[in-house]
Order: C-alpha cells, then structure tokens, then sequence
C-alpha cells in the first residue's frame, strides 16, 4: 500500500498534524472537519475524535495550504472540491458565493471533508488480461479510482497497450512537483486537468492511444465523447457511480452507454470494496 | 594644529559620505523598483498564461531580479511551500523581516504584494498585481523629476555641511 501521507500531514494545521500521522498513518479513510467541533478521524476500524476543536483559521489554513495559498490554480473550488497535492481529495461546505447562477465559490467554508488516497498496486491483478471496455461500477468510498488505477498499470503491463488517461482531478495519478506519487506503469499518458469530453477528444486527435480511462462519468456529454472514442476503435475503462447493475440502467445519464453496449465488462464494486466481474457482451 | 586639520578631514569625510550615501541609496531605490515593475510584469504574464500556483511564482519570480529583492522572493516562495503560516501574508512578513535592507518604498510594495496574494481568483490577482505595478511607476515618476539635480544637491550639501561645521569649530 503506497500513500503521499506527507503531502497529506503538510496540509493540516500544526497542532493536529501529530495526533493524525500517529493514529491514521495506516487506517485513515477519511478526515471530517467541522468549525467548532473536534476533528474526527475515519479510521477502517472505526471511528476517532480529536480532543480540540476545529476554528475558521484551521479550515481557512487547510484550504491555503492545499491549494498552495493559490486560488487560482484551483479552479475546482467552485465546485466544492480541491485536490492537494497527493491526490487527496478535499470536500468543502459552507456560505457558497453564487454569480450568474454558478458557484464561484466559497464566502465561508464550514466544514471539509479529506479523503485519503491510497494506491495498492496489484490489486487489480486478476483483471489484467480482460480485454474490451471495462466500466467500473460502485457506490462512493467502494474503491473505485484505486481499481483503475491499478488496472492501467496491469493493463498497459501485461497487455503492453499505450494506455492513456483523462485525470480531471489529479486522483488517478496526482503529481507533484518532482512527478507522479504513484507508478503511473510503462505505456500510460495522463492528461490532468482538463474535462473528460474535452480531454478524450484531444487525447484521441493527438496520442493515438489504444485504450483510454478516465474517472466517474457524471454528465451526458461525458458519455458522448466516451461514445465517439468507442465507435473510433479504442478500449476505454471509466469508473461510474451505482450501487447495482440495474442502477446503471436506470440513471437517464448512462442511457447512452446501455443502449450503445459501449462496455464489454462491468465489474461491480460492493462498499467492503470486494468485486465481481460481470459480462455484458460476450 | 595637526589634529585639528585632521578632524576637520573626518568631519568633511563623514558629511561627505552621508550625502554620497543618501545618493546611492536613491539610486538603489529607484533601481530595485524598476526591477519590481520588471518582476510584476512577469508575474502578471505568467499567471494569466499558466495560472502557476504562488511559490512557484514567487520563486520564478525571484529568478527574474537580482540582489536583495531576489532574496525577498525566494524566501517568500521558501516560506509558502513550509506551510506552516495561515495566509501568504504572513509569510511575506516573515520572509521581509529576514531581509531589512530591502529598500523602504520597495519594502512597502512588497508587504502591499503579501497582504493580497492567494486572496482572490484570478482577475482578483491579476488586477491587485496591475495596481502594484501603477504604484511602482508612480513612485519611480517622483523619483525622476529633477533626479539629477536632486543627486547632486545630496552629495554637495553632505560636502558643504562638512565644511561649515569645521568654520564653526575652528
């Protein structure tokens, strides 16, 4: 298990960064942090509160620091989140400050939500030599993004296929300044920063790429641009949100995806964060 | 005799050089905000081109310039990546007070500069960084009416403060 745990401590106010490395170094899920209360540790064994209270100062200091005092490299504020360096992924609530109907950002953050990334490389082993489109189905927190992850390494490893991926995020493989926190595995390009639709079309024009992966399709033209990259011959592997199967089928989002049978295999994530493989197109 | 001639060469030396000084320290003044306008030029191109995050800026920046205000930057870019203080403001007091001989006006824009960076989006940034920039031309405009005259009235009156001090002595 690989994890930028530095890059998360570096992050938090001083007097808490102790008591985290020391009791979630291995197990942190999650940290929640709400102004005035105490923060509380999601560990995969349980639950833990932190003996001090939370203040705005702290909140605005984790915000600072994760997006290196620079608000304008992080653009995705305005959609409640950031990503620190590391690929851990900051909720953010509060007093949203709204223009022209959208969020631009936030007035008063109140409360974050931090979840730690962690990659276990090989653990998407027995679904390296799966061939055809691969959707990755699961509930928030099943482990999807550790999945495909791991799949673009095994796949670009054992199927010696020029992968490369969409990271809108910077999760999938975050960066830092001197490269990525994890292996990003031998034919992998990875395209960060730009939306999935518009970074699938210029990763099709531009690296001839034979499969494509990117993380959680959310909008209908996320689906399209994943469409058009199918019907131009590549592979893809995404990640979605979905409990079920029969989730999938009904979301109106995905609708273009069933009907098209773009994916060949569905491997459903349960939120133990065990799978199973399910055919879809034999 | 001898050692009042003596004193009377200190006395204009001192007063001499103090006003040498006074003139040098115009001119390191009016170089270092030359080099500032330079530098936030630079930095107003660069983040509109590649939004690049406030240390790395900073110390893009601190390559750009030389002498004391390079050291001004890199220890301010050097104070945002440690992380430990709240805001960038505080880390540009921090990286200022290691750095007291930076020039005042410069010194000024500088504090001007940390008390706004990281605090808005883009345009935010990017105008507070334009209104600098005015300030720096502004201030470098006032320099340059009667420079000359004014550098030389410095060096002189050190020299004849010098000597009229040793005709009250003598």
């Amino acid at each position: 298990m690989k994890c930028a745990w530095q890059q998360l401590i570096a992050i938090l106010p001083q007097w808490m960064r102790q008591d985290v490395d020391r009791q979630g170094r291995e197990t942190l899920q999650e940290l929640r942090l709400r102004r005035n209360s105490p923060p509380r540790l999601i560990l995969k064994g349980g639950v833990r509160d932190l003996n001090r209270s939370i203040l705005e100062n702290d909140i605005v200091f984790i915000l600072n620091a994760a997006s290196a005092y620079s608000p304008w490299a992080a653009a995705t504020m305005s959609q409640g989140y950031l990503t620190a360096a590391g690929g851990h992924r900051i909720g953010i609530c509060g007093t949203a400050v709204v223009k022209l109907g959208q969020i631009s950002g936030f007035q008063r953050p109140e409360s974050l939500c931090i979840r730690v990334a962690r990659d276990f490389p090989g653990v998407a082993a027995p679904l390296a030599n799966v061939t055809g489109s691969i959707l990755i189905l699961g509930p928030p927190g099943s482990g999807k993004t550790t999945i495909l992850r791991d799949l673009v390494r095994q796949i670009s490893a054992v199927q010696k296929k020029q992968i490369s991926v969409v990271d809108e995020r910077s999760e999938i493989f975050p960066s830092y300044v001197q490269g990525f926190c994890f292996d990003t595995g031998s034919n992998v390009d990875i395209l960060t920063g730009c939306g999935k639709a518009q970074g699938i079309e210029v990763l099709l024009r531009n690296m001839s790429p034979s499969v494509i992966a990117t993380d959680e399709i959310t909008a209908e033209e996320d689906c399209k641009a994943l469409l058009h990259a199918g019907w131009c011959g590549v592979d893809l592997i995404a990640t979605a949100h979905g409990g079920s199967l029969q989730d999938l089928y009904c979301r109106p989002v995905y609708k273009l995806l069933t009907e098209n049978d773009l994916f060949d295999t569905i491997v459903v994530m349960r939120s133990d964060k065990t799978w199973k493989v399910e055919r879809v197109n034999q | 005799m001898i050692l009042k001639w003596i004193g009377a060469v200190l006395v204009i030396c001192c007063c001499g050089g103090f006003g040498f000084r006074m003139a040098a320290g115009f001119r390191i003044e009016e170089s270092a905000l030359q080099a500032l306008e330079r530098v936030l030029m630079f930095m107003h191109n660069e983040l509109q081109y590649r939004l690049t995050p406030l240390p790395v800026l900073c110390k893009m920046a601190a390559g750009q310039c030389d002498g004391a205000l390079r050291k001004a930057f890199y220890s301010f870019s050097e104070e945002l990546e440690t992380q430990i203080a709240p805001d960038a403001s505080l880390c540009m007091t921090a990286a200022l007070s290691r750095y007291p001989h930076l020039p005042p006006a410069t010194k000024e824009l500088m504090r001007q500069f940390g008390s706004t960076a990281g605090q808005f989006d883009l345009q935010g940034q990017l105008s507070e960084i334009e209104h600098l920039q005015n300030l720096c031309k502004h201030n470098l405009r006032q320099m340059s009416v009667n420079r000359d005259t004014r550098l030389r009235n410095y060096q002189t009156l050190g020299l004849c403060a010098g000597a009229a001090l040793i005709i009250l002595f003598i």
